[in-house]
C-alpha cells in the first residue's frame, strides 16, 4: 500500500501556527494597552517615584492613593452611577412603550410620527447644544440631576425606538393572540409577555446608553457648576490643575472612573453579545 | 372607517407614545428650531434679541478664526478617516485569518477591553505621553535620535495637529474592528473556496474578495466618521482650548467659546446651523456616491 506523503516538515508545521500573525497582533495589543497599564502603575506611585521613574513600574506600590482619590471623586462616581442608571431605566421604559405600538400596531399617522422620530438622528449636537442650554437655564434646571437625566432620556429615544421596534416586530404573533384571548389589555401584554422576552435587547440598549452617558463631558461642562452634581468623567477634567503635585492619586482617580463600566461589562457581556446577534441590528 | 373613527379606535395606542413625545418636544424638537431662529439675531442670552438678518452668516465667512478652524478640522478629519477606516480593517482581517477559534475570540476581547476606560481619561493620558519634558514619546525619540528629535507636541502650532493625530496609536481599539469582523464573517465560505480554486490567495484574495464584500461596512464607517468628525472638538477643548493661538481650533470649539465665553448666542447658533448644513451635505454625498457592496454585487 502506498503512503501518501503529506507535508510534515518542521517549518510547514511551524507555519501552521501563524507565528508572524500572532506576533504582530500581540504587538498591537501591547501598544493599545500601554497607556492604560502605565496609568495603573502611575496610580500607585508616590511623588518621588513619579518624578524619578515615571514610565516604569516601581515598588513599593502605594495603594493608599486610591483612598485619597476616592475622597476627592467618590461623590462624582455616585453622581454618575445615579444619573446614568436613571437615564438607562428611562430610556428603556419610554422606548419600550413607543416601540411596542410602532412595532405591532397600525394607527393613523404611524408612518409620519415614526419618521419624525428617526429624523431626529440627523440633527447634530452642535446645532442643539446652545439652545438646549438656554432652555434648561430658563426651566431652572441648571446644576441638578434632572438637567442631565431628562435631555439624556430624550436623546436616547430615536435610536432606542429604532432598535426595539425591529425586535418587537420580529416576535411571533401567536404570543399576542393567546394573551389577548385571556383578556389582557395592551399594557398587560407588553409588561407580562413582550418585556421578559426582550431582556437581551433591552439590556443591550441599557448598556449602550450607560456607556454613552458615562462618558459625557460637554453637556455636564455647560450645565453643572457645583461639586454636588458633577459626574466623574467631567469631574476628572477639573483636576488638571488641582492635582499637579499629586499624580499618583490623579491616576488612581482615572482608574476609578473605569471600574463601574468594567464591572458592568463583566457581568453583562454575555447578554450584550446575545443582544447584538439577536438579529435586531442589521449592520 | 373614516380617519376620525380610526383615530378614536386607536386612542389608547397614542397613550403609549405620550412619554416619548413629551420629552422629545421639549428637549429634541424645540432646541434646533430655537437655534435656527436665534441665528438671525444678535443676542447675549439675557437682554432683548436684536434682529440682524444674515449678518451673523456674513461675519462667519470673514471670521479668520472660524475659517482657520475648518482648515484644521479637514486636516484632522482626513487623517482620522484614512486611519479609522483602514487600520481596523487590516486588524480585522488579521484576526479573521487566525486559525483557532479560541484565539480569535481572545483577540476580539482584548481589543475591546480598552473601551471601558472613558475617552476623556484616554485623552488625558495621551497628554502625559506627549508631554515635551517628561513624556514617554520624547524620551523614546531622544533615545533613538538624540535631543534634536524631541518635539514640543501640544505646545507648538507646528506640531499640535500632529499631536492630535498621534493620539490613540495604534488606532485599533473600538467597535470598528468588530464591525469589520462581523462583515468578514458573514461572507459565505463558498466564496472563499471558489476564490482559492481560482488562485486568489492572501493579499490577492483580500483585494478581490474581502474588500469589495465589506464595502458596506466601509461606507457605514465613512458616513459615521464624517458626521462625528465634523462636530468633534472635545479633545481640543480639554487639552489646548484651540491653542497655541488658534492652531488647533475646531468649528465646534469656536461655537462653544462664542456661546459660553463671549455670550454671543446668535453668532454661535449661526455656527451650529452652518455646521449642520455641511453635515447634511456630506452625508448626502456619501450616500449617493460611495458604492457599497450591495451596489456592486446587486
Amino acid at each position: 500500500m502506498e503512503h501518501i506523503q503529506t507535508q510534515t516538515t518542521w517549518w510547514a508545521q511551524l507555519k501552521k501556527r501563524q507565528p508572524l500573525l500572532h506576533f504582530v497582533l500581540w504587538i498591537l495589543v501591547l501598544l493599545t494597552f500601554y497607556p492604560f497599564i502605565a496609568m495603573l502603575f502611575m496610580s500607585v506611585k508616590d511623588n518621588p517615584q513619579f518624578v524619578h521613574a515615571r514610565w516604569v513600574p516601581t515598588l513599593p506600590m502605594h495603594f493608599v492613593n486610591y483612598r485619597y482619590a476616592w475622597q476627592a471623586v467618590g461623590r462624582y462616581v455616585w453622581n454618575s452611577i445615579f444619573t446614568s442608571g436613571v437615564t438607562a431605566v428611562g430610556v428603556v421604559t419610554f422606548c419600550s412603550l413607543s416601540a411596542y405600538v410602532f412595532g405591532r400596531f397600525d394607527f393613523p399617522g404611524k408612518g409620519f410620527l415614526y419618521i419624525l422620530i428617526i429624523a431626529l438622528m440627523m440633527i447634530p449636537g452642535v446645532l442643539t447644544l446652545v439652545p438646549s442650554f438656554i432652555l434648561v437655564r430658563d426651566l431652572k434646571l441648571l446644576d441638578s440631576y434632572w438637567v442631565l437625566i431628562l435631555p439624556w432620556i430624550a436623546g436616547g429615544q430615536p435610536f432606542g425606538i429604532l432598535l426595539l421596534r425591529t425586535f418587537f416586530e420580529g416576535l411571533p404573533g401567536e404570543l399576542f393572540e393567546s394573551a389577548r384571548l385571556d383578556g389582557a389589555n395592551e399594557f398587560g401584554v407588553l409588561r407580562r409577555i413582550v418585556l421578559p422576552l426582550s431582556a437581551p435587547i433591552l439590556g443591550t440598549l441599557a448598556i449602550m446608553n450607560v456607556t454613552s452617558t458615562w462618558n459625557a463631558v460637554i453637556w455636564p461642562s455647560v450645565t453643572i457648576s457645583s461639586n454636588r452634581y458633577k459626574t466623574i468623567v467631567f469631574g476628572l477634567w477639573g483636576f488638571q490643575g488641582q492635582y499637579y503635585t499629586s499624580w499618583g492619586p490623579l491616576n488612581a482617580a482615572y482608574a476609578i472612573s473605569a471600574i463601574p463600566l468594567l464591572i458592568m461589562f463583566a457581568f453583562t457581556s454575555k447578554l450584550f453579545i446575545q443582544g447584538l446577534t439577536s438579529g435586531a441590528l442589521k449592520v | 372607517m373614516s380617519v376620525w373613527k380610526r383615530l378614536w379606535h386607536s386612542k389608547h395606542l397614542y397613550l403609549f407614545l405620550i412619554p416619548t413625545f413629551t420629552l422629545l418636544l421639549i428637549f429634541s424638537y424645540y432646541p434646533p428650531i430655537s437655534a435656527i431662529y436665534n441665528s438671525f439675531f444678535q443676542w447675549d442670552g439675557f437682554s432683548k434679541r436684536v434682529f440682524i438678518g444674515l449678518q451673523n452668516f456674513r461675519e462667519l465667512f470673514t471670521d479668520r478664526v472660524f475659517l482657520a478652524s475648518w482648515r484644521n478640522l479637514f486636516i484632522l478629519l482626513g487623517f482620522n478617516l484614512l486611519i479609522g477606516i483602514s487600520v481596523p480593517l487590516i486588524v480585522a482581517e488579521m484576526i479573521f485569518n487566525v486559525a483557532q477559534d479560541r484565539w480569535r475570540y481572545i483577540y476580539r476581547l482584548l481589543f475591546i477591553i480598552p473601551m471601558v476606560v472613558p475617552g476623556l481619561v484616554g485623552t488625558l493620558l495621551w497628554r502625559f505621553i506627549l508631554d515635551p519634558n517628561v513624556g514617554i514619546l520624547n524620551i523614546i525619540l531622544e533615545a533613538i535620535g538624540g535631543e534634536g528629535w524631541r518635539q514640543p507636541w501640544l505646545g507648538s502650532p507646528k506640531t499640535v495637529l500632529q499631536s492630535f493625530m498621534i493620539m490613540g496609536f495604534p488606532w485599533v481599539s473600538g467597535v470598528n474592528v468588530l464591525i469589520y469582523l462581523a462583515g468578514l464573517q458573514s461572507i459565505p465560505q463558498e466564496i472563499f473556496d471558489a476564490s482559492r480554486i481560482d488562485g486568489a490567495e492572501g493579499v490577492s484574495r483580500f483585494f478581490r474578495v474581502d474588500l469589495p464584500l465589506v464595502m458596506g461596512q466601509v461606507k457605514l464607517l465613512l458616513i459615521l466618521g464624517v458626521i462625528g468628525g465634523l462636530q468633534a472638538y472635545q479633545s481640543q477643548l480639554i487639552l489646548t482650548n484651540g491653542g497655541p493661538g488658534y492652531s488647533s481650533m475646531m468649528p465646534g470649539l469656536v461655537m462653544y467659546q462664542e456661546a459660553f465665553s463671549y455670550n454671543r448666542i446668535g453668532y454661535a447658533s449661526a455656527i451650529g446651523l452652518v455646521t449642520f448644513i455641511l453635515i447634511l451635505g456630506a452625508t448626502y454625498i456619501n450616500m449617493r456616491y460611495v458604492k457599497s457592496a450591495s451596489d456592486i454585487t446587486g
